[in-house]
């Protein structure tokens, strides 16, 4: 587990030694038996520090009492790119810099609109190789990013006759009334809108649903099992692609036979009683009928190479007219336009002049740096604060005048940082605002692609009630800062309430962000007109962060 | 030398040596807290503090600077500009004190001196009582910082110790938070070379910040 840990670490330490505590009580919450998990998930792999989770409850059991806590699985999977490679290569380590490859990368266009996530449904009966297929697709895919959300979790809450119905197998877990379709179908819809989503997480043990939700987000391919996932129009509407996996029936039994027996410490004679009452007529009544809605069928299941192949194929043709390349695209278009309604850039004077020359200076020692950084930063801070809506107030004063001043119309604000060089204005937000709440959210440049990649995030609980001065130190080609204001976006906060803020900004950026987010208010103390190769900012700061925490690489 | 400042407003009626913090709304706050009868302490001083700050930080900008040139990290030329050093801020004890911190917070090792005028109980005139600087301070920029002025008397009284001890009265910059217009008149006619930036003119002067800040109250 510790070992673990380390992988997500953000690339840096100066600064975040109480992020780290923070996540690495994440984590064990998480992954309560990740030992246990991941024999069992072959494949898969965890990479916790992304805010795509998949919660994974057992199957349904159809005899909770015999459960044992440890059965219960509760994965939370981001099932990724690498989905071939084992975690620890999700961490390159080269002569000067540790390479992270395993954050969220763009899900939304160079224009800011989010583009839609193609949906695959698998239905097939019980023990089918659903999970399998749905495998042996995202490994295929070679896509960043893929959701899998499972039909079972979504059981419904069973009242206590029913709970000693389940005790004595004679619930029916495998007909359609036992499953929330309203709560499966909106959840599934807000996924595909890309919209963040709290999904159940089924207790088998109580069969009810447990305090805490999983958070999921839409991501490029969503794929959604289950053994009736073709139920209802609804569904179908939802599900760009449909795969029937049909095994036979013989083998289906035979494999939860030695599943429920050898995993899961059940009679034979419970199992049979079982499967012979409710899982075998509930597949000729409701599920098999399903096939016909189906696009594929696929027998054999996971087998069935020639099968995923051609799905695998369609897919991608689908997503190439979608289109994903984000940074390369933003920092060329826009040049040589007037600066957008939304920008405000503080007044130049001679003291922000001056403050830029030192830090702008590569010869400027870091503590010097720090310094004049944090003089800058609470300037833009000030500035920013003046923004907001004001009221007017009479006030009395000590001097028995009546006093006509101005008060803050809200004191609903918050400070969102983009890690790791936003975090160094979180200081000056709380000293000009007091009590002020901060969330954080970490986006990574992607080495090998460019892009953006989105690792972590913690928001306040009612964000989209506040105003969100969102803060990074610099903005280039706008790339991360357009990740964490789509990630605000879909955390409901309306865009209008979203302010940007950043001591130094490209022009490219300042456009890009501004065409992309019309209603987002800009803020800097300067704008440089150039983007170079490496997607600095020209004339520039340098690598903000790597200057700020000392972690530039040597010999550079 | 920098005198065009988008973030001041030159008064017409008191000439181009009087600057006034552009007031937006966020300063407007402000100034509304810390005249508020109501305000408690620890709010009175966390609000100060922000004020100061953006006063001291005006007032840095009427500093005399060169232009320079500096080479940035990804290896291109920035046009900037560089202070002049020899400058010094004098606090006058004891509310101009409660302004150390701000000029602190954005020079760390610049020279502080202190005066302290006292009011004679019967006569009401101003005479300082104590007076210590750096030791070449005629050849200096002085950052004079008295945040309420309701005469003039004491910054007057100030000034000529200053005066005094050599320095020129135009190397002078007077950092105030709020002032009475007669204040304004009193001084700037005694020492018309004088540059004061305040946040605020109004006819009635919160005198109680002192007291409020400092907690004697």
């Amino acid at each position: 587990m510790a070992a673990k840990i380390t992988t997500f670490e953000p690339p840096s330490s100066a600064s975040s030694d109480s992020e780290c505590g923070e996540t690495q009580a994440d984590f064990s919450e998480v992954f309560p038996d990740y030992e246990a998990e991941e024999e069992k998930s072959g494949n898969f792999y965890n990479t916790p520090a992304s805010p795509i989770t998949v919660p994974y409850c057992a199957r349904p059991p159809s005899a909770g009492s015999q459960k044992s806590p440890k059965a219960r699985r509760q994965r939370t999977t981001s099932i990724n790119k690498s989905s071939k490679q084992t975690a620890s290569e999700s961490v390159l380590r080269t002569q000067h810099r540790t390479i992270y490859t395993a954050g969220r990368p763009p899900w939304y266009n160079s224009a800011g609109q989010q583009v839609e996530p193609f949906v695959i449904g698998i239905c097939g009966g019980s023990a089918s190789g659903k999970t399998t297929v749905a495998a042996k697709i995202i490994a295929a895919l070679d896509m960043p990013w893929v959701t899998l959300l499972s039909m079972d979790s979504f059981y419904k809450v069973l009242n206590e006759k029913q709970h000693h119905m389940a005790h004595d197998n004679e619930y029916n877990f495998d007909h359609p009334d036992a499953f929330d379709f309203d709560i499966l179908v909106s959840t599934l819809q807000r996924l595909k809108e890309g919209r963040k989503v709290e999904v159940p997480i089924y207790n088998f043990v109580t069969h009810a649903r447990e305090a805490r939700t999983k958070t999921m987000y839409g991501a490029n391919v969503i794929i959604f099992e289950g053994i009736l996932a073709f139920y209802g129009t609804k569904l179908l509407n939802v599900l760009d692609m449909k795969i029937f996996v049909d095994t036979d029936a013989d083998i289906r039994l035979a494999r939860r036979l030695r599943r429920d027996i050898s995993q899961r410490g059940r009679e034979l004679d419970g199992v049979i009683k079982q499967y012979t009452n409710m899982v075998q007529p509930s597949f000729n009544h409701y599920i098999a009928p399903l096939m016909t809605h189906a696009d594929i069928i696929v027998p054999r299941g996971g087998e069935n190479e020639v099968a995923i192949h051609l799905i695998v194929q369609h897919v991608h043709a689908q997503l190439q007219l979608r289109g994903f390349k984000l940074r390369e695209e933003l920092a060329h278009s826009y040049v040589g336009q007037s600066l957008p309604e939304t920008v405000h850039l503080l007044p130049t004077t001679p003291q922000i002049r001056g403050l830029h020359t030192f830090i702008r200076n590569k010869d400027t020692p870091r503590d010097e740096f720090i310094f004049y950084s944090k003089r800058l930063i609470r300037l833009v801070i000030e500035y920013t604060l003046s923004l907001m809506a004001f009221v007017e107030k009479t006030v009395e004063t000590p001097q028995g005048v009546l006093y006509n001043g101005k008060r803050m119309a809200t004191n609903k604000i918050c400070g969102v940082s983009i890690l790791r060089a936003g975090e160094t204005m979180e200081q000056a937000v709380c000293d000009v605002y007091k009590d002020i709440r901060i969330g954080k959210i970490l986006i990574q440049t992607n080495f090998s692609t460019g892009e953006p990649e989105l690792f972590y995030l913690r928001l306040p609980k009612d964000i989209k009630d506040y105003k969100v001065i969102l803060m990074d130190a610099t903005v280039a080609t706008g790339a991360a800062a357009m990740m964490a204001i789509r990630v605000l976006l879909d955390h409901d906060v309306p865009e209008s309430n979203i302010l940007i803020v950043s001591l130094l900004m490209a022009e490219s950026g300042v456009h890009s962000i501004a065409y992309a987010f019309p209603e987002v208010q800009i803020v800097t103390s300067a704008i440089d007109p150039e983007v170079n190769d490496k997607f600095y900012v020209m004339p520039g700061i340098g690598n903000f962060g790597d200057r700020y925490f000392g972690t530039e690489p040597s010999g550079e | 030398m920098g005198t065009a400042d988008p973030e001041l407003t030159n008064n017409q009626e008191y000439g181009s040596n009087l600057k006034i913090l552009a007031s937006n709304d966020q300063v407007k706050e402000l100034q509304t807290i810390l005249r508020d009868r109501n305000t408690s302490r620890s709010d009175f001083k966390f609000y100060a503090d922000r004020l100061i700050r953006l006063v001291i930080e005006e007032s840095l900008n009427q500093l005399p600077f060169t232009d320079c040139k500096v080479i940035t990290p990804t290896g291109a030329v920035y046009n900037g500009l560089k202070y002049q050093s020899g400058n010094c801020g004098v606090s006058i004890v004891r509310s101009g004190e409660a302004m150390e911190q701000g000029l602190r917070d954005c020079c760390r090792s610049i020279r502080i001196g202190k005066i302290l005028v006292e009011s004679d109980a019967d006569t009401h005139e101003a005479k300082v009582v104590y007076a210590r600087f750096p030791e070449n301070i005629a050849q200096r920029q002085i950052l004079l910082m008295y945040p309420i002025m309701s005469t003039g008397n004491t910054v007057a009284q100030s000034v000529n110790v200053l005066k005094e001890h050599g320095v020129k009265e135009d190397c002078i910059i007077l950092s105030n938070l709020f002032c009475t217009p007669l204040a304004v008149k009193t001084v700037m006619e005694s020492f018309p070379k004088m540059k004061i930036l305040t946040s605020e003119l109004h006819p009635v002067a919160p005198n109680h910040f002192g007291q409020k800040y400092f907690g004697t109250d």
